[in-house]
Order: C-alpha cells, then structure tokens, then sequence
C-alpha cells in the first residue's frame, strides 16, 4: 500500500516535469500521511530534511564541489590534457585515448563527472573535430571516461554511500575504487582503439621520454593534491572532510601560482559553486527523508525477504540488483539513488556475505552507466551541451562503451579481489 | 524586486560557504599546529551547512536550477505547457508551505520549547533550524510571483 503510493505518485510528479528533488519530498510526504496525521508528517519530514544534513561528513561534498569549480578555471586541465597526450597520444584514435586519461586524473582530482565532462570535453572536442573525428564519437568517449572519475578517488559518490550505508569506511572504499576505475578506463580506451582502427583516425607522433617529462613536471602539483587527499586519509591523517577542505586551499593557492584567479574571482567562484551545491544538497537532503520514510515503513525488510524468497544464490541476487540499478539509474541520478537504494540492498547482499565496500563500488560503477543515458543522464548533458551537438548523433558511438561498461561492472562485481586487494594491503 | 532576493541569496550562500571552508581548514591546523582541536569548527560547520543547503534549496528554485525530466511536456502546446506550469509551481508551492513553513516553524518551536542547545557553542539548536521557514517564505515569493507570471500570460494569450 504505502510502496505504491511513494512510487506511483513520485512517476507521476516527475513525468509532468516536477523537478526531481521536490518529487522526492512531495512523495516522501504524501506516503508518510498514510499512516501518520498531516502536521506530525509536515513536521517530522521538516525534521529529516535538516538532520539528515547536519552531518560532518557531507561536508566534504561541497568543499570538493567548490574545489572542482576552482580547478576549472585554475588552468589544471589544460595541464592533465598535455600529459595524457604526451603518454597516450601516438596510440591509434590517439586524441579519443588522450581524453579518456585526462577525463581519469581530472575527474579523480575534481571527484565530479559533470566537472570533469566539461572542462576535459571542452577543450577536446575542439580538437578531435579538427583532426577529423566523429563529433558524437569524441562526445561519446568523453561522456562515458567522465565517470570513470567517480570511481577514482577522491570521490563524492563514495562519502554520499559512506553516509546511506551507516559508516562504511571512506578510506576503504577510496581505496577500492582504484583498480575498478582503471579497468573501466582501460575497457573504455579498447573500444575507441577498435573504432579508430575501423574509421582511420589520425595518430600524433609518439613523444619523447623528454616531453614526457616535462608534461609530467607540470602536471605535478596537480597530481600531488591526489597523494595529499588520498594519502592523508588513508593514513588517519585527517577525515575526507577536512581532506576536501586542503583541497579547496591548495587549489586556490595553485591558480594563484599559475595567476589564473586572483582575488576578486574568489567571489563569482564561490557564487557559482554554491548554485551547483544548492542543487545537490536538496537532493541529498530529501532523499535522506525519503530513504527514513521507506525504513518507517519497513521497506527494507520487505525488499530483503523479496529477493531472498527468488533466491539465496549470491551471483543471481547480484545479477538482479544489477539489473534492478541499471533500470533505476536512466530514470535517476545517481546520488538519490544511491541515498534511497543502498539501505534497501545492503542487507540483502551483507545477509550473503557480500563485503559492503565491495556492493559499493559495484553500486556506483552500474550508476555511472546512468549519468550516460537519456532522460535524466546529467553527464551526458553536460557533454552534449560542451561539443554543440545533439544527442541523436552520440547515441551509435554510445553503444560499444556501454558495453565496455558493462563489461567491467561484470568483471568488478565476479571478482571481489579487484575491490578489496587494495583496502587489505593498508589494513583497511 | 527578484533581483534583489537573489543577489541577496548569492551573497548570503557565498558568504556561508566561504566561512565554512575557512572553518574546516581552521580545525585542521588547529589540531596540526597548536595540537588542541577546536571543538566548535565541526559544529559551526555542520550547522553552516545546514542553512547553506536549506537557503540554496530556495535559491535554486528561483532560479529555476532544480533538475526535471522532459518527457510529456514537448507534447503540449503553449497553452497547455503554462497550465502545466501552474500545477507544477503549485505543488511545489504547496510543499514549501507545509514542510519548510509550517513543518519548519513547529519543529523550530519544539526545539526552543525543549530548550536544545548545541554541546560546543551552547547556541540554542532552534536557531539552526531557523533557516526552515526562512527558506520556506523565500519560495512561496518566488513561486506566487512566477504564478502571477504565467496568469498574466494567459490572460495577455486570450
């Protein structure tokens, strides 16, 4: 009864347009006064709105939001772009390769697809068009390399899963996100070998030990904010929140060095950040309270015996949630589904000896297949919008590298190892 | 009149960002360097945190920034498209007004009647909560003045 209210009435708020994160409130709301009385609902729904973001660790989302913003005009990708052309740049399609390594150290340090969509996409449709690719295959590549950061350390996604599942620990999951992320790069730079083999397109000449070098050098500040966030966290240094917080100072320290931002930027900086954050946090928020009312309503319990009762196979529970979160992901973004979806599958899939650090990561690489696909896949917006294209011609270059995704989500969910060998070295 | 609203909002959220990476940074060299954490930076943070995101929650619905799916709207014509329109602001209206402003004014009351206050800054926790029905009157402007927008719209069509 309760469940056919909040998804009937949130499918039909968001298909005539209410936005997404008011759909969530309004249903969370409207399911709760089934069984409570409206001004106990108003107010208790007022109440998960602010306590579920009164939370030290969902500080660090927008500090690293704030910082990816700084690195956009901070003159860093331009740097990461020169060091990806100068280690990938003489492979065959060498430009596509260049973008899906830059889209991998960008969007690791910014921890934002969306961030990393733009600044990589931006600067490399340009020049792919030029050399005479494929405008919806450059946007393609771009798009689907975008979310590989994600999974790369640092990582908001993986804070927002640290705070839905109950305090998994975001030095692990940091950790176990390196190899799953690399393999999808990997997988995704296989497949643009293949169509630029099958189209023909250019090669740069292959650097010298020289350049790379240099590039090198000069992407190094860059690069030592990684070992300053990651290092530091994992070492119990500081947490991801104060980790983020560095990470915004020595951003803008750095832009300054470059003389890229100067003081009087620091202002339309912090205005246009905190418009994205605005828009995240509500996000976050409701679906906070809506996550509280699905376990008020003892959802959860629901869902476990459900799956259970299909099957206490581990590799068909997990091929089901897959499938499940694919569906999930076209029609939500990610954070949301992450917030309302980890609470409901991780006792099912801990209840089958599934590491949650391991589900983690299995969650978000299936998400990021999301943030690619049309209705809601605010990635591949973002990368539409940057190459001046239409999404109709990026659809047929999409299909091999959703294959690759999917590939490496396969591999990543068979093989625990390829999450969990990292975290167990350092004893996480 | 809106534009004034939301260069004031601007100000308010860049300002409330600005103090809280200043805070946090504050706490780590705190510990780093004088070995004795503040206590109160996380509180001032988290709390700072709160009334960002509920502030920006109106801001952004000011402006328009909160995601939605087009699906059944590029079906409809104009006319229909501003009827469309006016549910939409409405539920969102309707929303605000019960959970930001009356959800929000109960909770702030329940909490100074409990007489909740914070354990490091002993600030009484009512005022955090505050931003509620601060947030909640800012989108019932915004949104009565975009009804009152797309009403003259129709009335000017006809």
């Amino acid at each position: 009864m309760e469940i056919s209210i909040l998804i009937l009435s949130f499918l039909i708020l968001i298909s005539i347009r209410v936005p997404v994160a008011w759909a969530l409130g309004i249903s969370s709301l409207l399911t709760l006064m089934v069984s409570v009385d409206t001004f106990p609902a108003v107010t208790t729904i007022a109440q998960r709105l602010v306590t579920g973001l009164d939370s030290f660790s969902i500080l660090a989302i927008p500090f690293f939001i704030l910082a990816g913003h700084i690195m956009n005009k901070g003159g860093i990708a331009e740097r990461l772009i020169a060091f990806a052309k100068s280690l990938v740049g003489a492979l065959p399609g060498g430009l596509a390769h260049v973008n899906i390594v830059a889209a991998m150290l960008f969007g690791a340090i910014a921890g934002s697809a969306g961030a990393a969509a733009a600044a990589i996409g931006g600067f490399m449709s340009e020049k792919m068009e030029e050399s005479g690719y494929d405008k919806g295959f450059g946007v393609a590549v771009n798009v689907t390399s975008a979310t590989t950061g994600l999974v790369i350390p640092p990582s908001n996604i993986f804070i927002i899963y640290s705070v839905a599942s109950g305090g998994v620990s975001i030095g692990a999951l940091f950790l176990a996100g390196y190899l799953p992320g690399i393999i999808t790069g990997i997988f995704l730079m296989i497949v643009a070998y293949i169509w630029a083999r099958k189209k023909g397109y250019p090669t740069a000449d292959r650097s010298s030990f020289k350049m790379i070098l240099s590039t090198f050098l000069d992407a190094l500040p860059s690069l030592f904010l990684l070992i300053v966030v990651i290092g530091g966290i994992v070492a119990g240094i500081f947490t991801a929140t104060e980790a983020s917080s560095v990470a915004v100072i020595y951003c803008l320290v750095l832009a300054m060095i470059y003389k890229e931002i100067s003081i009087k930027d620091i202002r339309p900086i912090l205005v246009e950040s905190s418009s994205t954050i605005a828009i995240v946090m509500l996000l976050i928020a409701v679906s906070i309270a809506m996550s509280w009312v699905l376990s008020y309503e003892n959802i959860p319990q629901a869902v476990t015996q459900a799956l259970l009762s299909l099957s206490d196979n581990k590799i068909m529970v997990i091929i089901l949630i897959n499938i499940i979160l694919l569906i999930v992901g076209i029609f939500m973004d990610m954070t949301p589904a992450v917030l309302i979806f980890t609470p409901i599958f991780l006792p099912v899939v801990m209840e089958l000896g599934i590491d949650p650090v391991h589900f983690g990561i299995i969650m978000v690489l299936n998400l990021c297949i999301g943030l690619c696909t049309p209705p809601v896949g605010a990635v591949l917006f973002i990368g539409v919008g940057v190459a001046k294209t239409t999404i109709q011609k990026v659809v047929r270059p999409l299909l091999p590298l959703f294959l690759a995704m999917i590939l490496a989500l396969v591999f990543v969910s068979i093989f625990p190892e390829l999450s969990l060998w990292l975290p167990s070295l350092f004893g996480l | 009149m809106k534009n004034h609203v939301n260069s004031f909002l601007e100000w308010a959220m860049a300002f409330l960002l600005g103090v809280m990476v200043l805070d946090v940074f504050w706490g780590v060299i705190t510990r780093y360097l004088l070995e004795s954490q503040s206590s109160w930076t996380d509180e001032l943070a988290r709390f700072l945190l709160v009334w960002l995101s509920i502030l920006g929650a109106a801001y952004a619905s000011g402006k328009k920034l909160h995601i939605a799916i087009d699906l059944l709207p590029q079906h409809l014509n104009q006319k229909q498209q501003n009827y469309l329109d006016i549910v939409i602001h409405l539920l969102v209206l309707l929303f605000a007004v019960a959970v930001f402003l009356i959800g929000g004014i109960r909770y702030v009351y329940i909490s100074f009647a409990l007489g909740q206050t914070s354990p490091a800054l002993q600030l009484p926790i009512g005022f955090v909560y505050m931003v509620l029905p601060i947030s909640g009157a800012f989108i019932l402007y915004f949104k009565l003045s975009e009804l009152f927008t797309i009403i003259k719209k129709i009335k000017n069509g006809n």
